[in-house]
């Protein structure tokens, strides 16, 4: 599910002078906790699970909600019946102004292109600093660093607005980076999930309020602590018209839970007046989480709309007073896509609480889960759902944001089209109408029935064979790597005691297993960008397996695994993307990179991170290259300063632009890169402040093209955490 | 008489270094590679590991077979590496590049093993 982001550091040589001796003194050495336990794993039988009176109920279903959830204390008032969306004015991501970048993926079919051409592969060398403007957001003394700002910012006219990390929302001159206002959300530390992290603002246009008055434009943002904001795009002050004083509780409904265990990371799309919200619920914790349902919200009055909630599949409204939505159910945290014009909301579904066991899901979940499903924003209803991994139990849930695009097939003839890259590095491309493939998906068989008792995988899973992989051939014995023979045999041991049959290795008790491409692996929340006119596709993505055992109930307590919401609970304890309780099924889940966990170097060999341009007219790859230096990382999480193109761990999307530029920063040598669109050659870079884990926007302002990386970092990337957005100028134009 | 003696010169205590280093990276070798022969993996690792452990050990002893036996060692690492991987830079760089380290230390060392092994030939004359 929300396991965004992910990947420690690479690795890298400058091994050489301790070739091998490091491993000698390494061996020496207790092994890092959080490690798959191997073979002295329990082998007592699981205990079976407390029976629930009712499957789907909270862990205690009247429990009131705890402090701090409904962070604003917003009044909830009585559940609200299902009701259709005040109707919508054109808005700016509709045709976006060439100067603009008004969205996240900047216009309404996430293109992530941009028409500015003063910058080109000719001219890049005069590209400078501009200004740094500073959000204020970054861990504060004593606190465990949760940061990850992720932002990217908007651009739509005079203003450039941006949320910070921790959901402060601001206006800034795009020529100065002067702040204009700054709105100020008060969040609290303990509102922050996995990570602190805000993608993007919305830009609103109101139908109701008439041009020149207090909130005509607005500037909307989901919150960590699950709020939904609106203020003034001019001034900053909340829109009064909207909910209770700007805000609106997303808590409703949602029934027991704790600050940071249901969060939005990404900016909620506006289809045709409504708001779509998802959420992130925090991977591994228990179960019976608080519910992934999707709902509906009046744009111009926050009002509540619909709800899709999976196991109540016919209730669209809120539930009644003393219910809640159904929970466990598959969340939804990527960023989605809406279609006007066929007014549906595409949602990038994640996988049911508890990631690594699926013998408690319901058939509706089962429907549902890892999919893209497309919902009329009028009711709520379902039309159509692809899925692309039957029975997840391996945390492929989709962290992309789907791009559209118009197919052309050989006929002649155009489909709306959806492109829904994923973890396991398959792009599926859809008819938007109907969610059947465009390219041909071929079901393959899979390893089934598996090696958890009572918890049969698939016997077969989806396979887009008509694009190409953003990924690489099965993990062999001899792709493992080190610095020497030694580290090296070590990962290949590792290799050996693990289970390990391709891509849908079956999760296992009694050894670890390999999961390759890994939760991090394919394309991530940094999605795709795609040029309509060319056609070319850019994705950058990763390549790094992970190491994973299944742990009994009593091995799980021995480890201190317990769910966010325990009261024993100690941050640290377990979270989202290392070991996980998995409370309320028979099994606990350890998470590990597949690393050598002594030098702190993936066991796999280089690259681990790629950018490919793939031409959607014939669906070839043009190019295809590592991406990202060894410049700042190294063994035992050293620098060694070297430009080798090693290709890192990459989190955060490309930028197109008609100068023929791709801008990407996302890897962990903390740089932005430039690559020229039809060759891949890096004609620039820069290094910034902090890690670049975000996706670049440009835009233009007074006859001047811009470009802005926010260098927030990223704590399990392990870069540097800032709280700098950088922007960037041609310093000889005017 | 023991078949170790104590270095007479800076080059000698430079070679017992070598030679400690190299029976330490090679006793893990066979260690590790033992478990990855038993679990069906390469047989690579437990056969070099033996001869460079051994290799080592006769360095100590001030004996040139063990240099000569390293440099074997490393020159079949050579061939076994291209069959593997070929000429990756990245694939030979964890199997190729520390073994040649050692392999240029333990050339520098072999006229220094060659004085230890006359010399004590010598000894063992002088005293028959």
């Amino acid at each position: 599910m929300m396991s965004t982001p992910p990947m420690l550091r690479s690795f890298l040589l400058g091994a050489t002078i301790i070739a091998g001796m490091s491993c000698t003194v390494a061996l020496a050495q207790v092994p890092p906790a959080e490690q798959p336990p191997g073979k002295d794993n329990a082998t007592v039988p699981p205990t079976e699970p407390a029976p629930l009176a009712d499957a789907f109920s909270a862990p205690s279903p009247n429990a009131p909600q705890g402090p701090g959830v409904n962070a604003a204390n917003i009044p909830d008032g009585p559940p609200a019946e299902p009701s259709e969306a005040t109707p919508m004015v054109e808005q700016v991501t509709a045709n976006p102004a060439h100067d603009d970048w008004p969205g996240y993926g900047r216009d309404d079919r996430a293109t992530r292109f941009s028409p500015l051409n003063q910058i080109t592969p000719q001219n890049i060398g005069h590209l400078k600093r501009a200004f740094i403007y500073h959000t204020g957001s970054k861990p504060g003394p004593g606190q465990v660093n949760k940061w990850a700002a992720e932002t990217t910012p908007i651009k739509v006219g005079d203003g450039l607005y941006m949320c910070s990390a921790l959901n402060d929302m601001m206006r800034i001159d795009p020529a100065t980076g002067k702040e204009i206002w700054h709105f100020h959300a008060n969040e609290k530390y303990e509102s922050i999930p996995y990570t602190a992290a805000c993608k993007a603002v919305v830009y609103y246009t109101s139908s109701t309020v008439p041009e020149g008055e207090h909130c005509h434009h607005r500037i909307l943002e989901a919150t960590l602590d699950e709020r939904l904001i609106e203020v003034d795009s001019e001034d900053g002050k909340v829109c009064e018209g909207f909910g209770w004083h700007g805000m609106v509780n997303l808590m409703k409904g949602m029934g027991e839970s704790v600050p940071g265990f249901v969060a939005e990371t990404a900016p909620p799309p506006i289809v045709n007046g409504a708001i779509i919200t998802n959420q992130e619920i925090l991977d591994g914790q228990r179960r019976w989480a608080p519910s992934g349902v999707i709902r509906g919200y009046d744009a111009e009055t926050g009002r509540f709309l619909w709800a899709w909630d999976v196991n109540r599949p016919h209730e669209h409204g809120e539930p009644k007073e003393g219910e809640h939505y159904s929970r466990g159910t598959p969340n939804s945290w990527a960023a989605m896509i809406g279609d006007n014009a066929l007014g549906l909301v595409y949602v990038p579904t994640g996988n049911s609480a508890a990631d690594y066991y699926s013998a408690m899901r319901s058939p509706e979940e089962n429907k549902v889960s890892s999919a893209v499903v497309a919902i009329d924003v009028k009711t709520g209803e379902p039309r159509w759902v692809f899925q692309t991994v039957h029975k997840d139990v391996w945390d492929y849930d989709i962290g992309s944001q789907p791009t559209l695009m118009d197919f052309t097939r050989p006929d002649g003839s155009t489909v709306p089209a959806l492109i829904m890259p994923t973890k396991r590095g398959q792009t599926f491309v859809l008819d938007r109408r109907t969610g059947d493939p465009v390219l041909p998906v071929e079901e393959r068989p899979a390893p089934s029935p598996g090696m958890v008792p009572d918890d049969t995988r698939a016997p077969t899973q989806p396979w887009s064979v008509g694009m190409p992989r953003l990924g690489f051939a099965p993990l062999k014995e001899t792709d493992m790597w080190g610095m020497s023979p030694i580290d090296q045999l070590y990962c290949r041991l590792k290799y050996r005691r693990a289970h390990y049959v391709g891509e849908f290795t079956p999760p296992s008790i009694d050894k670890p297993w390999l999961e390759y491409p890994g939760y991090n692996g394919g394309s991530d929340w940094g999605s795709v960008a795609y040029d309509e006119k060319s056609g070319i596709l850019i994705a950058n993505w990763n390549n790094t397996p992970m190491y994973d055992q299944l742990v009994s109930r009593k091995k799980a307590d021995k480890l201190g695994l317990m769910p966010v919401d325990d009261p024993n609970y100690k941050p640290g304890g377990g979270g989202a993307e290392g070991a996980g309780a998995m409370a309320e099924t028979p099994y606990g889940i350890v998470v590990s990179p597949f690393w050598d966990e002594y030098t702190g170097m993936m066991c796999n060999r280089p690259p681990y991170g790629m950018i490919t341009a793939i031409d959607m007219h014939t669906q070839k790859v043009l190019w295809q290259r590592p991406l990202g230096s060894a410049r700042a990382n190294g063994p035992f999480g050293l620098p060694t300063h070297l430009p080798l193109n090693i290709g890192t761990p990459n989190n955060g999307g490309p930028v197109i632009t008609a100068g023929g530029l791709i801008f990407v920063a996302a890897t962990t040598d903390n740089m932005i890169h430039a690559f020229d669109i039809h060759t891949g050659k890096e004609v620039w870079n820069d290094v910034l402040p902090g890690g670049g884990q975000a996706t670049p926007m440009t835009y233009e302002y007074k006859g001047k093209q811009y470009v802005a990386i926010m260098a927030g970092g990223h704590h399990f990337m392990m870069t540097p955490v800032t709280d700098d957005l950088v922007v960037y100028a041609l310093d000889n134009t005017n | 008489m023991s078949a170790f003696t104590v270095p007479q010169t800076a080059g000698g205590w430079a070679t017992l270094g070598l030679a400690i280093i190299i029976t330490l990276l090679g006793l893990p070798l066979v260690y590790m590679g033992a478990e990855l022969a038993f679990l069906g993996g390469s047989w690579y690792y437990i056969i070099v590991g033996l001869a460079v452990t051994v290799a080592g050990i006769l360095m100590a002893m001030g004996r040139v077979a063990g240099g000569m036996l390293y440099l074997a060692a490393v020159a079949f690492t050579w061939l076994w590496a291209l069959w593997e991987v070929g000429f990756d830079g990245w694939g030979l760089l964890p199997r190729v590049f520390g073994p040649t380290l050692l392999a240029i230390g333990v050339l520098l060392s072999l006229p220094v093993l060659r004085r230890i092994q006359n010399a004590r030939t010598l000894t063992v004359r002088e005293i028959a």
